[in-house]
């Protein structure tokens, strides 16, 4: 009887560890949460030319100039500020200098819940075609069986 | 009879099973296996865990046609339950930081402290300097990634901000000027306890905190930070004193960390750190 307790103890505990592990990102470094400052549950788009990539902590940065083909002559650029996580990965993984300043790309975003014209990156379309995807998973494409 | 019997059976199974693991299990910490200095003092010298870098565990593998995707993982949805994305990822992280792990281990403030700390961590986005690309300071930034020592000191360095702290071993007293000071990372003084480095700490800014739960401290903390070697294990454990705020000593949780043996490990460049999303926070929540 002991020994089924202790089992079904050790199972509720491993089920919670398992479900722990699964819920929480690796990497546990408070900041500010990503709902504080962008509305995740929209998505807005761009194509503009990418005037700087910052490698910068404690999130990369992009930075554009939105194309507008209709816009007047002598029109202020519409810039734009787009950011994602950490440098740290995308470095290691020799991903540093493949944004390349002057490139028009097209871009997915979270919009800042401020209003300005700052985002979240969601997708990134280099002009060939290649997409980098930088986001959260879709909660429902989780390959995860809850009861 | 037969409880007689079940009695040495199970003694002699525990027994065997004490011989089966000391053959058979974990490797124990021997202390013989530690490797020494010229001087006979634990060799804390090494690269400790990583050492390229990190990066969160993120996987950036592009595909074959060059596309990149690397998505955070976070919590399923129940079937049925109305999903939205990126809900509760960075929230569950907070979340595990204030109750599981070396964050249960909290320090203890005098109650007239209680509503400061509370509302420092309302208006950590705002308040908490190391989101403001301010460095952690000691004991918030834990452990080191490398070590070098001589004879006289020690000279810990970290990845994170590219930060270092030469640390007398010899035992000498403060330097005067210094132990008035306002820095995040303190005036260190070192002295071995057979084979424990202890390192005490003073003059530092109170403007760091000890965690990000709005856990601040005042000019006179003192950190006292032991640092052991078992085998491959460096194990770094800190104790804050500040008998002005806290009702008692705060011992942190033990950092285990195992030596890089890869020749090739070593630290890299932090980049620089500019903070430019503060301005846009519309909520006061953290992650």
């Amino acid at each position: 009887m002991r020994l089924k307790a202790f089992a079904a103890t050790l199972a509720v505990v491993g089920a919670g560890v398992v479900c722990a592990m699964l819920a929480l990102p690796a990497t546990v470094t408070a900041h500010h949460a990503i709902q504080a400052e962008f509305d995740t549950n929209r998505t807005e788009e761009i194509t503009g030319v990418l005037t700087r990539f910052a490698m910068i902590n404690p999130h990369v940065r992009w930075y554009f100039e939105e194309t507008i083909p209709d816009a007047a002559p002598g029109a202020p650029p519409v810039l734009w500020e787009f950011t994602a996580s950490g440098p740290g990965a995308m470095r290691d993984a020799g991903l540093a200098r493949i944004f390349e300043p002057g490139e028009t790309y097209h871009v997915t975003f979270a919009p800042a819940n401020s209003g300005a014209n700052v985002g979240r990156l969601r997708t990134l379309t280099f002009p060939n075609g290649r997409t980098v995807t930088l986001f959260h998973q879709d909660p429902t494409q989780v390959d995860v069986k809850v009861d | 009879m037969t409880y007689r019997l079940s009695t040495s059976m199970t003694v002699a199974l525990a027994l065997a099973a004490v011989a089966w693991l000391g053959v058979a299990g974990p490797t124990p910490l021997d202390a013989q296996s530690t490797p020494r200095t010229a001087d006979g003092q634990p060799d804390l010298s090494g690269t400790w865990n990583g050492g390229r870098g990190g990066g969160g565990g993120r996987d950036y593998t592009p595909d074959e046609a060059g596309n990149i995707s690397s998505l955070s993982a976070f919590r399923p949805c129940h079937p049925g339950q109305e999903c939205r994305e990126a809900v509760n990822s960075e929230r569950d992280s907070g979340l595990e930081q204030r109750v599981a792990g070396e964050h249960y281990n909290v320090p203890l403030y005098k109650p007239e402290y209680w509503d400061r700390v509370q509302n420092l961590d309302v208006n950590g986005n705002r308040l908490d300097l190391s989101g403001h690309c301010y460095p952690r300071g000691v004991p918030r930034m834990g452990a080191p990634d490398k070590i070098m020592q001589d004879e006289t000191s020690v000279v810990f360095l970290y990845q994170r901000m590219n930060r270092f702290r030469v640390i007398p071993t010899d035992g000498r007293p403060h330097d005067p000027v210094r132990a008035q000071d306002v820095q995040w990372d303190g005036e260190p003084s070192g002295h071995w306890e057979g084979d424990t480095l202890v390192i005490e700490s003073v003059g530092f800014t109170n403007e760091s905190w000890l965690g990000w739960p709005g856990y601040f401290h005042t000019f006179d903390m003192r950190v006292v930070e032991t640092v052991r070697r078992e085998g491959n294990t460096l194990i770094w454990q800190a104790t804050v004193h500040d008998p002005d705020v806290l009702t008692e000593p705060w011992v942190m949780e033990p950092v285990r960390k195992q030596l890089n043996t890869d020749p090739l490990a070593r630290l890299v460049e932090d980049p620089p750190c500019d903070e430019q999303d503060m301005e846009h926070m519309a909520t006061r929540e953290r992650g």
